[in-house]
């Protein structure tokens, strides 16, 4: 019985250390490329969409024979949402895991954070999420912009304000980094169409109760009210104008007014609200059909927003410099995404010098009979908006 | 850029104010129930409170049904949850220093905003029933708060009467006061203790189903409820339930007021330093408390 | 036996100076983000875990260090070195203003204005945006220091545990320990326990301002809520209370065991280690709330000064 017992232990332990050290034998090992997500967190919900970006574009990537002839694999780890666990783990997947390339993460303040890291190891970084302009106007050379900047949000509903003869804006925002730039892209584009700006008020992170704020809003009674907000606060201030019976001519919000959830909360009191939104799925990028119903099938039920987008576009674009430069060199991969000028599922990308994204466009769409209709720019608008707003009695 | 302040904005402030400071109330009464009672701090009640929300949001889910009768479901169920919490493990800390029942809660908290993480996704949640208000000249009553104000204040009133008439109210009351007194007159005082950790939970449950409709639903929303929970205990002062009700509305009035002559920004801030410089001018509350 | 245990530190201090000779990126962030974990461990351990009074909100020192060191390196042009001293004296500035009158507090509203006081300190720094960048966080100037800054954190974490036991074999270690056991009986001994609750808490605030700045300059940028987390005062608690409070190396060992832990498995379990750290917070106060050293202590009767 002790000796059975010992040598089916013995023979269990050889198993587990053979299994242990034996290493794939392939000529065709996978490219790996890593990434922190914010898998939990405060950002979970959008980082996980991220996250499934990435996961299909090399699920499509590997079905199309991979890349050099070699297929790629993502490595990723959460960072909790949390910057400082954000640059350990870019240090891990650099010279631990020693990872071929490496993808960004979510958000523009933990982007900030790990874009020291892989600078210092000129690994050059597709960030597909972060708009935050200042990020790339340090003289890094190795991270890359793939959406528009997060001063340009509010670009649409200034320029029909101003084309309908609106005179004067109020603007709100989230008290953190990305929407408190939208806020200053958003005066200056006020004061170049000619808007006057009445008010401006922050207000913190998770803030529920906006009745202060938008009874001063009611009493500055502006023609626009633009708030650079995320997912909770757009809502919240949504319902809560209703409640106060706040009615500018034109309310737009910014993240989170284009997630399907936006419209599913507050059902016919976000008729008429307008949104920025980095990607719509009616826009005609190529290949943006293909990715709606693989992602569907592949995650049923799961939240699809432009951060899913993002990240698979994010992903084309490696994939694509790669290609282009025929080798995994930093410096080579760096040439090749610096002459790249393409369309992918999300848009266009081109960066000038310092990685600052160029081509990709923001459209701004209207909440019209429970769809999204793009309004501008004219170029991609598929409706006219409708104008003015109603007041909240009379709808 | 600032706008003039009327009197008609001002009085429009102080409504939201008081309607959101019946929630504080009620849901802070549940937090001194337990200090008051246990002397242990629990870091979790927000996080029940959370746990009430997503019971409202499920209701209406998958029912369809008014979400304000799902309060017959989430405060029972939640109040089985309390107790359960409290037999199973706080029984442990009662009495210990203040170290292990502010670890053991969080760690407890982690652990169910995490489980529910999984289980629901981080995905944010709402109920979309009452939206809307009645506008009374230029003032206008939010429906969704004007009805949870209703019920807060109508629990809390019942929660008081509760205290105050009935037996096991009576016993609980004691025990808050003096466990050995209670204990001599023939209180079962483990009973006790379970009892008010589950009426707490179911409290905080009753808060998190009313701001279901309000609020937007997710599972790390219960940390700000027990931070202002806190915030109501030290101006009530701790073990002072009758402090709790008025530490309630007074926190609910502090925060619009300074969000409306200053900014919503400062009036977060206002709220904490309000905490600090009542624990060191008045530790036992504006309205007096226990002075232990 | 004593003998052998300062060789043996010895030659681990020595492997630590040498290791970065050797290691990777990972590697030198990995140790030096462990070595803030002793230090602010122990700093905790130098209020809370000798005189009872229990910090829940000590991280408010590491987030002010933090911004008065980047604040001083942004807009004055300081080095990192003499920045991070000063953000040590900016914790322990905070400590004395604080600390004065919330000492008087007793047990849980002492605990609770901590928390109240690293909320203030979090929308303070939120507020005076010209100062701080606000809720857009602060960068600092592009450099790679990593290696530099691996040995002064593990300076910092040497200092505080030589403090910690040179306060632990000294009368005044005592005497906290006094006031930890039964205040009304030390001050009926005479002791002047509000002077020496506050010298501890100075000392206790000095390091995490100190390893607050070294932070700031390693990761090149802070934002509130990334420097003012309740999560991080809590891991700091269970890491000295799972080694074990109010000895010397408790804390060492409750950092090093459970950040390696938590580096090497958890992290593996995508979604669920939180959870995992829940749990081992419940166990710890539950099943071990005098920590592993103190459980030695009891047990084999070792000496005070472990």
């Amino acid at each position: 019985m002790r000796t059975a017992f010992r040598s089916v232990t013995g023979l269990a332990t050889a198993l587990v250390v053979l299994a242990g050290s034996w290493t794939p034998a392939s000529a065709q090992a996978p490219i790996k490329i890593g990434a922190s997500l914010s898998l939990t967190g405060t950002y979970a919900a959008l980082g996980q969409n991220q996250h499934r970006g990435y996961q299909l574009c090399a699920k499509h990537v590997n079905e199309k024979g991979g890349v050099l002839g070699r297929k790629i694999e993502f490595v990723l780890y959460d960072d909790q949402s949390q910057p400082a666990t954000g640059v350990r783990l870019y240090e891990k997947l650099i010279t631990q895991d020693k990872v071929d390339l490496v993808m960004g993460p979510y958000s523009s303040a933990i982007t900030e954070a790990v874009a020291n890291v892989n600078e210092k190891y000129k690994m050059p970084m597709v960030a597909p999420m972060a708009s935050t302009t200042s990020i790339f106007k340090k003289g890094r050379k190795f991270i890359f912009m793939v959406q528009s900047a997060a001063e340009v949000y509010l670009e649409g509903l200034v320029e029909m304000a101003a084309k309908r003869g609106l005179k004067t804006i109020a603007i709100i925002n989230e008290d953190t980094l990305f929407p408190k730039a939208t806020v200053q892209g958003t005066i200056e584009l006020a004061k170049k169409n000619g808007l006057q700006v009445v008010f401006v008020e922050a207000y913190p992170k998770g803030n529920p109760d906006f009745s202060a704020i938008l009874t001063k809003i009611r009493a500055a009674n502006p023609d626009v009210l633009g708030a650079a907000t995320y997912f909770d606060d757009a809502v919240a201030i949504t319902r809560q104008m209703k409640e106060l019976n706040v009615n500018p001519k034109m309310y737009g919000v910014t993240v989170g007014g284009d997630l399907p959830t936006f419209y599913q909360l507050l059902g016919k009191n976000a008729e008429f609200v307008y949104g920025a939104t980095q990607w719509e799925v009616e826009l005609p990028y190529p290949g943006a059909k293909e990715f709606l119903q693989a992602y569907t099938m592949e995650f049923p039920g799961r939240d699809l927003s432009y951060h899913s987008a993002g990240g698979y576009g994010g992903c084309q674009v490696l994939v694509e410099a790669i290609k282009r430069a025929g080798s995994l060199d930093g410096e080579k991969i760096r040439e090749a995404v610096l002459k790249l000028d393409i369309n992918t599922v999300y848009g266009g990308f081109k960066v000038d010098e310092g990685g600052f994204q160029i081509s990709h466009k923001m459209v701004t769409f209207q909440w019209q009979e429970g769809k999204k209709v793009i309004v501008w720019p004219d170029e991609l608008a598929a409706g006219k908006a409708l104008f003015p707003t109603p007041p909240w009695t009379r709808r | 850029m600032g706008v003039i302040i009327t009197p008609a904005m001002v009085g429009q402030v102080v409504i939201s104010g008081l309607l959101a400071g019946a929630l504080y109330s009620m849901v802070a009464l549940g937090l001194a129930l337990i200090f008051g009672v246990m002397r242990v701090i629990n870091v979790a009640h927000g996080t029940i409170l959370m746990l009430g929300a997503y019971t409202t949001f499920w209701w209406f889910q998958l029912l369809g049904i008014n979400p304000y009768l799902s309060l017959l479901v989430s405060m029972p169920l939640m109040f089985l949850l309390g107790a359960f919490l409290q037999r199973s493990m706080v029984h442990r800390v009662v009495d210990a220093p203040e170290l292990s029942s502010l670890l053991l809660t969080f760690g407890i908290s982690i652990a169910l905003v995490n489980v529910t993480q999984y289980a629901f996704s981080s995905d944010v949640r709402s109920v979309e029933f009452l939206t809307g208000s009645f506008l009374v000249g230029p003032l206008a009553l939010s429906k969704s708060r004007l009805i949870s104000f209703a019920f807060a204040v109508g629990l809390t009133l019942f929660a008081f009467w509760f205290l105050q008439k009935t037996k096991l109210g009576k016993a609980i009351r004691a025990t808050s006061q003096s466990r050995e007194v209670a204990m001599v007159c023939g209180v079962n005082v483990q009973r006790i203790h379970l009892y008010a950790f589950g009426m707490a939970s179911a409290l905080a449950a009753a808060g998190g189903s009313l701001v279901a409709v309000i609020v937007a639903i997710q599972p790390e929303m219960g940390q700000v409820y027990t931070f202002k929970s806190f915030l109501v205990i030290v101006l009530g002062g701790a073990g002072n339930y009758p402090g709790a009700l008025l530490g309630g509305m007074l926190l609910g009035l502090v925060e619009q007021l300074s969000s409306l002559f200053l900014t919503t920004q400062v009036s977060e801030a206002v709220a904490y330093v309000l905490l600090v410089l009542v624990l060191l001018l008045r530790p036992t509350g504006l309205f007096g408390g226990r002075s232990t | 036996m004593k003998r052998a245990f300062i060789a043996a530190l010895g030659v681990l201090l020595v492997a630590l100076a040498l290791y970065p000779i050797t290691a990777t990126g990972y590697g030198i962030r990995f140790m030096l983000q462990l070595f803030m974990w002793v230090a602010l461990a122990q700093s905790w351990n130098l209020i809370s875990g000798l005189t009872g009074y229990v910090s829940f909100g000590h991280v408010a020192f590491f987030g002010t260090g933090a911004y008065a060191t980047g604040i001083l390196v942004v807009t004055h042009g300081w080095h990192w070195m003499p920045a991070s001293l000063m953000g040590g004296v900016a914790g322990a500035i905070l400590a004395l203003i604080i600390g004065y009158p919330c000492l008087r507090l007793k047990g849980p509203y002492f605990a609770i204005s901590m928390l109240g006081l690293n909320e203030v300190m979090r929308v303070l720094v939120s507020y005076f945006e010209g100062l701080t960048g606000g809720g857009s966080g602060l960068s600092l100037p592009a450099l790679h220091a990593s290696v530099q800054i691996y040995y002064a954190t593990g300076l910092a974490a040497v200092a505080v545990t030589a403090t910690a036991f040179l306060i632990i074999t000294s009368r005044f270690g005592l005497r906290l320990m006094t006031i930890r056991e039964d205040e009304v009986a030390a001050e009926a001994m005479g002791i002047d326990t509000a002077r020496y609750k506050l010298y501890a808490f100075l000392l206790s605030a000095f390091v995490p301002g100190v390893v607050g700045g070294l932070q700031a300059r390693d990761q090149g940028y802070i934002e509130p809520m990334a420097v003012f987390p309740l999560l991080t005062t809590i891991t700091m608690i269970v890491m000295a209370l799972f080694g074990g409070k109010g000895t010397v190396w408790g804390p060492v060992l409750g950092a090093v065991t459970l950040f390696v832990f938590q580096e090497l498995v958890w992290a593996r379990f995508l979604y669920l280690h939180q959870v995992l750290f829940g749990a081992i917070i419940i166990v710890v106060v539950l099943l071990m709330p005098r920590g592993i050293l103190g459980i030695l202590q009891q047990r084999y009767q070792l000496p005070r000064t472990i």
